[in-house]
């Protein structure tokens, strides 16, 4: 694959870019990325697509990067990274979950391994949600724990107890920001999920509890 | 006024019976029917030349041209066509229609992967950053394609608080702020996740909750 993105680069001066500027992705990026990165992303993004994984977090990847000045190779680089992940988690999603998964589900999955998340995680994360909710809406809070310093492992037990408990969407969407009041607590990241996972246990072990908690802090905005 | 004739006079007028078959009794009205009937002239009618000529006139406006109902009465009644092909023709044949279709689908309009319209449902959040001396700030994500110039934030109030108020469709966005149009910046009240650039981006979700919708 980096070399298919290599060769992009390198092809690009040559005159492959007309043939590629033809094409949706390349009408997209075009004008906000050098040629040669057009001609890769291209590449790259027919790769994902013959996968059956999205390709617009590729195009925003590249996107982002023509608007932050990166290199060229530094953005084909990102964007491979993208499509790795993107790869990864349709792979876990697909060990956890019979059928194909969905492209949002996915998407999702490779944003909670660029926040830290590993590819079992994906998977216990995907398992535990089951047909009950939402695999994407359950990947981007488990990514969003991960990100405010939540260790994987209790990112993973807070999802879980949660949706035991009987915990719909809406409780799974409140948790950064449970976690975040906590912190402010001065509370550790691990530590406040940790509590909020055991205090869904004992509402799980607890007939006729709801999911949510009976006396939660109402979540902090963001930003 | 209007006279019944009995049906056996009606007979005898048309010539059916002779007036001796008739009962006594209808001999009266028989012979007054054969009076009154003697009386009809029986010319033949002429309409006046100036009725007539309208009234060919009106008929010939209304009648299809001889031309018009063939070509109607080719689309309508149903053809039968033979085609006798030789087996050696249908390769080229298909390859033609190939091409066709080649060419008729490349010349549509390509959609692109990417959908470009605003999600039908959003919800505006408010991105306030601290930058004292700063003299331009704005926000770029993934909701405005990393565009700086789109959303850019104004002094609020403190001295060198900025703030705008951006509408973000549903769904999970990275941003970071862009200060004096060269330096980006994270939101330190975000969770942060790696760019792929050696930086990090700030990560806000945007939810439609059933109380309606939120940022989380």
């Amino acid at each position: 694959m980096r070399l298919l993105a290599a060769l992009g680069v390198l092809l690009a001066p040559l005159g492959v870019s007309a043939a590629a500027a033809q094409r949706p992705v390349a009408r997209q990026l075009a004008g906000r990325v050098p040629a040669g990165v057009v001609v890769a992303v291209t590449a790259l993004a027919d790769s994902a697509a013959a996968r059956g994984l999205p390709v617009d977090p590729l195009v925003e990847k590249a996107i982002e990067g023509g608007a932050k000045g990166a290199s060229p190779e530094r953005i084909v680089v990102a964007v491979q990274t993208v499509l790795t992940r993107l790869g990864r988690a349709q792979v876990a999603l697909q060990a956890a979950t019979p059928g194909v998964p969905p492209a949002d589900a996915v998407e999702a999955g490779a944003f909670a391994l660029s926040a830290g998340l590993q590819d079992a995680n994906v998977q216990e994360v995907a398992r535990a949600c089951g047909p009950q909710c939402s695999a994407a809406e359950a990947l981007r809070v488990a990514g969003t724990l991960t990100a405010l310093g939540v260790p994987p492992a209790e990112v993973v037990e807070l999802v879980r107890q949660t949706l035991r408990a009987g915990g719909k969407e809406r409780d799974l969407l409140a948790l950064p920001g449970r976690v975040e009041a906590e912190l402010a607590g001065g509370s550790t990241p691990a530590q406040a999920a940790a509590g909020l996972a055991r205090a869904a246990a004992a509402r799980a072990a607890a007939p006729g509890q709801s999911g949510a908690p009976p006396h939660g802090r109402p979540p902090p905005r963001h930003p | 006024m209007t006279t019944v004739l009995h049906p056996l006079v009606k007979r005898f007028l048309d010539g059916e019976l002779r007036l001796a078959d008739l009962p006594p009794e209808l001999h009266a009205e028989a012979r007054a029917a054969e009076r009154l009937l003697g009386a009809v002239d029986r010319a033949p009618v002429t309409l006046p030349a100036a009725l007539e000529a309208r009234v060919m006139a009106e008929v010939r406006q209304r009648v299809i041209a001889p031309s018009a109902r063939r070509w109607w009465h080719r689309l309508a009644e149903p053809w039968e066509i033979r085609l006798r092909l030789r087996p050696w023709i249908l390769g080229p044949a298909l390859a033609a229609a190939a091409v066709l279709v080649l060419i008729l689908a490349r010349s549509q309009p390509p959609v692109p992967p990417v959908a470009v319209a605003a999600a039908p449902e959003s919800v505006y959040v408010r991105f306030v950053l601290y930058a004292p001396g700063a003299h331009r700030v704005s926000v770029a994500g993934t909701f405005n394609q990393w565009d700086a110039t789109t959303a850019p934030l104004a002094p609020a109030g403190a001295a060198g608080v900025w703030a705008t108020t951006v509408a973000l469709p549903v769904g999970q966005h990275q941003y970071a702020f862009l200060v004096d149009g060269r330096r980006w910046v994270n939101d330190p009240a975000a969770p942060m996740v790696d760019d792929g650039f050696g930086r990090r981006n700030s990560v806000v979700a945007v939810t439609a909750g059933a109380a309606g919708a939120r940022a989380l």
